[in-house]
């Protein structure tokens, strides 16, 4: 076997799997913490690729500049969505509120469709075409700072998780929602920047990968299908969870991929799926109900 | 439905009515009718518009000209087959059985031609489009055109090109895992094995993928002398084409037949640049209605002219050809047949010639990408 080609697959595979990470995280946050299943988490990831192009081409700014105003912008039209759709519906059936989900994913991508065009765009980044050499492996910049941000931002909602007010509260909602409102937290609070959070993770996700592919308003399938591989193989509302399967997933594929075949790729994801159902029902790292 | 005869009386009836109407003293003729069935949504979505502005592009230089057949404006009808076979397949229905249409345009992807002949079969004249694959004219339908290259023309003119003039020494391949994809793989490795180039391996990629270093890696440590990409889709190949150059592979690229336009350039940034590919559109060509079709699509649009924007075109020039040489009427299918398998069409992409079976012998050419702009390379 050849170790250079073995070594930049398993680089590629890391990389894949880190933005892999960045999408389920905040998917696995809105489900642990506020039980509700988001299909329209791909359409923020989709949104956040866009702000970040168009930011770029009609204010001018830099890369880093709108990559981060799309993360906010995003953050905040996560916000509008639970308190136009996920806020007021609390208190009915799952399924409820996972169609509404469904309903405002289509909305946004069509809408997407109608306000972007069909047109794929391409999101302009100065690191995306230099190539750096990390001993036998080819990496470009911009899939060293998909990787690197990446941790950055891991880090940080971790942190901020275990060790904030905002973070405590959080984890005290998803443990028993009656209980944190009586002990007075404030659950709309922790709604919306659960959300926040989850949307401005999943638009920093679309910028960062948006410039190694193109953009077009269909992209959230993908964004949201990857996510919920990740998500259910880790253990819904597991983060430690996410962030293993994601990164185990995007090996896997990639070695999948390189060795057995490509056609086999997608499969993987969901017989990775099937295999962890089998033996572990509630994912990789679930314990319990909670926000780990 | 109201029939033609009812349609005339009628308007004969209004004209009498109000005796001041119009100067020109005779009726206004009613419009030759044609539905444009094409992606209008989905992952074709932007072919289709592309392919839909070209056809509007030369309705409006036509109708400005009076028309066709002594003034019968053309009327463009628009149908969303979504790039599916099914959704072609009713909206060809509801075209023809609904709408009334007088012709069909259609057949951007293979699938969506082969299943949508079946139900326009020898009931309508319908002209398919991009579509490639073999199958779409081989049954001989008596009143099926269609206007794209087979691939077998694509690549046996292309691989000539690629043999005398690009000349790799060896070479891999990275198509798209469909009928077309794997089409071309048993094409070319027949025909480039043929005069001496060594065929290293080949990756197939999904139609769904967005993300192709796996394949790439494994592509560059085979060392071949050139990539051939076989990728329809603009996004995905814009991709491709740009993860080429950043897994550091240094050697030559070849982009797949009729698969080159603005678009794809314009993403590819320069990954592009002395790329070879075949067209059979380029916008230096001599055909005398190319230059007003360019400038009313210019005009109108904000996407550079394009191949599929000028099979949009060449369509409608097709079905104006068809019924002026039948006299007017858009209803007199035979005789148009008849007039297209037998006479000259003039197009925007030059002079066309349909065989028997209804397929166009469409002339292409060798082109590069230089500085950003598709040329055509002349000898």
């Amino acid at each position: 076997m050849d170790f250079t080609v073995f070594a930049q697959q398993i680089a590629n595979g890391l990389v894949n799997g880190m933005a892999y990470v960045l999408i389920a995280t905040g998917l696995t946050l809105v489900f642990g913490v506020l039980r509700i299943v988001n299909f329209a988490h791909g359409e923020f990831y989709m949104l956040g690729a866009y702000i970040t192009y168009f930011v770029g081409t009609l204010l001018g700014l830099d890369y880093i500049a709108a990559a981060a105003i799309s993360a906010v912008v995003v953050a905040g039209l996560g916000i509008a969505a639970n308190r136009l759709i996920f806020w007021p519906l609390r208190r009915d059936h799952e399924f409820t509120i996972l169609l509404s989900s469904l309903g405002l994913a289509l909305l946004i991508a069509n809408g997407g469709e109608l306000l972007f065009g069909a047109d794929p765009k391409y999101v302009e980044s100065p690191f995306a075409d230099e190539v750096l050499d990390i001993g036998t492996v080819t990496l470009t910049q911009q899939r060293v700072l998909v990787f690197a941000a990446a941790v950055v931002a891991l880090i940080a909602v971790y942190l901020f998780i275990r060790y904030s007010r905002f973070g405590k509260m959080m984890r005290a909602t998803a443990q028993n929602p009656n209980g944190a409102a009586l002990t007075g937290i404030n659950i709309k609070l922790v709604h919306a920047y659960t959300f926040a959070l989850a949307c401005g993770l999943a638009a920093l996700s679309g910028a960062l990968v948006g410039p190694t592919v193109m953009i077009f308003p269909t992209i959230g399938n993908w964004a949201v299908l990857k996510g919920f591989i990740v998500v259910i193989m880790g253990g819904l509302g597991s983060v430690t969870g996410a962030l293993f399967a994601g990164l185990l997933l995007g090996v896997i594929e990639s070695l999948g991929g390189g060795y057995i075949s490509l056609g086999f790729m997608e499969a993987i994801g969901y017989a990775m799926i099937i295999a962890v159902l089998l033996w572990r029902p509630h994912g990789l790292f679930s314990t319990a109900r909670g926000l780990r | 439905m109201f029939g033609r005869r009812t349609l005339l009386a009628a308007a004969a009836a209004l004209a009498l009515t109000i005796p001041l109407a119009g100067t020109g003293a005779h009726a206004q003729q009613p419009p030759v009718r044609i539905a444009l069935i094409g992606p209008m949504s989905g992952t074709g979505a932007f072919e289709g518009q592309l392919g839909l502005e070209g056809a509007q592009a030369m309705v409006a230089v036509i109708n400005a000209k009076g028309g066709v057949a002594g003034g019968r404006k053309i009327e463009l009808l628009t149908y969303d087959d979504k790039g599916s076979p099914e959704d072609g397949v009713s909206a060809a229905k509801r075209a023809m059985e609904q709408d009334n249409v007088d012709m069909i345009v259609g057949g951007w992807f293979s699938a969506v031609a082969l299943s949508m002949k079946e139900v326009t079969r020898d009931k309508i004249i319908t002209v398919m489009t991009s579509s490639q694959h073999p199958k779409v004219t081989e049954e001989g339908h008596k009143y099926l055109f269609r206007l794209n290259a087979t691939s077998a023309m694509m690549s046996e003119f292309y691989s000539k090109a690629i043999c005398e003039r690009i000349k790799p020494k060896s070479i891999a391949f990275m198509n798209v895992n469909d009928d077309w994809g794997r089409l071309e793989l048993d094409n070319y490795t027949k025909l480039l094995t043929g005069c001496g180039i060594e065929v290293k391996g080949h990756e197939f990629y999904n139609r769904t993928d967005t993300d192709f270093t796996t394949a790439l890696t494994k592509l560059k440590s085979l060392n071949a002398d050139a990539i051939y990409v076989a990728a329809i889709n603009t996004s995905q190949g814009a991709t491709i084409y740009r993860q080429i150059k950043q897994t550091g592979y240094r050697g030559k690229v070849i982009a797949s037949a009729g698969n080159m336009n603005p678009k794809l350039v314009e993403l590819s940034g320069n990954a592009l640049e002395q790329v070879y590919s075949a067209s059979p559109f380029t916008e230096d060509g001599s055909a005398p209605s190319l230059k007003p079709w360019l400038e009313q699509y210019r005009k109108s649009y904000k996407n550079e002219p394009s191949f599929i924007a000028a099979l949009g075109a060449q369509a409608v020039q097709t079905l104006a050809f068809g019924v002026e040489a039948a006299g007017g009427d858009p209803r007199a299918y035979d005789k148009i047949a008849a007039a297209l398998k037998s006479q000259e069409v003039p197009t925007v992409m030059g002079t066309l010639r349909f065989s028997d079976k209804g397929q166009a012998n469409q002339a292409i050419h060798l082109v590069q990408i230089q500085k950003k702009q598709i040329v055509s390379v002349r000898d």
